[in-house]
């Protein structure tokens, strides 16, 4: 009888050392199932100080800089001399004049801003309007001292636009809500959602390659065309000075 | 100058309408979306003077406003008209109470007119484009637009209707004593 109540009182769950080694083969099988991140981020942290220096990431920095400024100038002067032959708007950022928004409708029917700089500042009708994020819309009318816009979201707008991904043209209609509608005259392009949007390099109305937004969803193709809504990168509510580009003929 | 401005109260409100119009203060909107405005002068202003008065000054709002707004294709006059030709009609309520819940149905169901007269021509200008199934969308700014006029009519008409009232018995207060 006694042995067998020493027997019954030395199983195996008894022993701390067991319940040790199971606790570190369940962590082995989390690392095993996180694969390995809990390494990594713990590499991540001791390998910290043997980086590459702040020296050498400056030297790089600078090199790519360098490199990207000569790239831009090239690309530039070939962007300038290809829309001269094809008797193009010119995108230019040195005619540009800042204006504060002193009224704003961006509800409802009426999709407007009013800004502090009219006519006698050399603002003139169909000058493109940009502000933090991209393109909000056309100058619609000015008077002596204010210039109205006429933004994106409007039902009177509509803007040829890009998309970059699959290389095609469409037009950007507003239609009263804050998601303005995209319209391919192509049933079978492939817009996806998260598709960047920019203005048209072939519009005369407008200078080429400025943000407007990203594809935010995608209606059923209906007949020879396909329609998005699209998500504005810049927010005509929020925004207080915009960049008035002037127009160059 | 104070017996000009007690006398000409509703026609100063009136020059602020197009003021608030642009304002367009975003913390009294919903949805970015701001009441009609012009409803809140034009009833009291129309329940005073009548149907033609209403008729005249709904004309020269919507001229003005639609001046305020870029879109051409588009008018805000016909809505108006329509909104002051039918206040002209309504009597003013004796009962305090009634009445203030009165204003805040009326402006609701006219600016429905107005909003729908809108929609409406958005609708047809762009039916031949056959996109204006996209336009559908924009519903959202009559119901929002509707829902705020109702809710702020009651408060703002009623206090327009007491001022206009005061102004126009002061007025003719004064012509008797002129004559």
């Amino acid at each position: 009888m006694l042995d067998i109540r020493r027997i019954s009182t030395s199983r195996w769950w008894h022993k701390r050392k067991n319940w040790i080694l199971f606790a570190i083969f369940l962590f082995l099988v989390f690392v095993r199932i996180s694969k390995g991140s809990l390494y990594k981020d713990f590499y991540y942290f001791i390998s910290k100080p043997f980086w590459p220096g702040q020296f050498q990431k400056e030297v790089i920095l600078q090199s790519s800089e360098q490199e990207s400024l000569i790239e831009l100038n090239l690309l530039k002067k070939d962007n300038k001399r290809l829309r001269e032959i094809l008797n193009l708007q010119q995108s230019s950022n040195t005619n540009t004049i800042s204006a504060a928004v002193i009224s704003r409708k961006t509800g409802s029917w009426w999709r407007q801003i009013t800004l502090n700089k009219g006519s006698k500042d050399g603002v003139e009708i169909g000058s493109c309007v940009i502000g933090p994020g991209g393109l909000l819309g056309r100058v619609s009318s000015t008077s002596f001292f204010t210039s109205s816009v006429i933004l994106l979201t409007s039902p009177e707008s509509k803007v040829g636009v890009w998309l970059d991904r699959i290389q095609i043209n469409g037009l950007l209609i507003g239609s009263g809500d804050d998601y303005p509608n995209l319209i391919v005259y192509s049933k079978d392009t492939d817009i996806k959602v998260g598709d960047f949007v920019s203005s048209s390099p072939a519009s005369t109305l407008l200078p080429p390659n400025i943000p407007i937004g990203i594809v935010k969803s995608i209606d059923k193709p209906s007949k020879a065309k396909k329609t998005a809504k699209i998500l504005l990168l810049a927010k005509p509510q929020a925004i207080d000075w915009v960049q008035i580009l002037k127009v160059k003929s | 100058m104070n017996k000009f401005f007690k006398k000409k109260l509703s026609i100063i409100c009136f020059i602020f309408v197009p003021i608030i119009f642009l304002w367009h203060p975003n913390w009294l909107g919903f949805l970015g979306i701001q009441p009609y405005w012009p409803l809140f002068w034009l009833l009291p202003w129309s329940m005073i003077n009548g149907s033609i008065n209403g008729l005249i000054f709904g004309f020269f709002l919507g001229l003005i406003l639609d001046s305020l707004t870029l879109e051409s294709s588009f008018t805000q006059i016909p809505g108006l008209i329509l909104c002051g030709i039918w206040f002209g009609r309504i009597r003013i309520h004796s009962d305090i109470f009634v009445g203030h819940f009165r204003y805040g149905l009326i402006c609701f169901l006219g600016s429905l007119l107005c909003g729908t007269l809108y929609f409406a021509q958005i609708l047809v200008k762009n039916f031949s484009d056959s996109n204006f199934l996209l336009f559908i969308t924009s519903v959202q700014n009559i119901l929002a637009e509707v829902f705020l006029t109702g809710f702020f009519a009651p408060l703002i008409c009623s206090q327009l209707l007491r001022l206009f009232k005061f102004s126009r018995e002061k007025s003719i207060i004064i012509n008797l004593a002129k004559k």
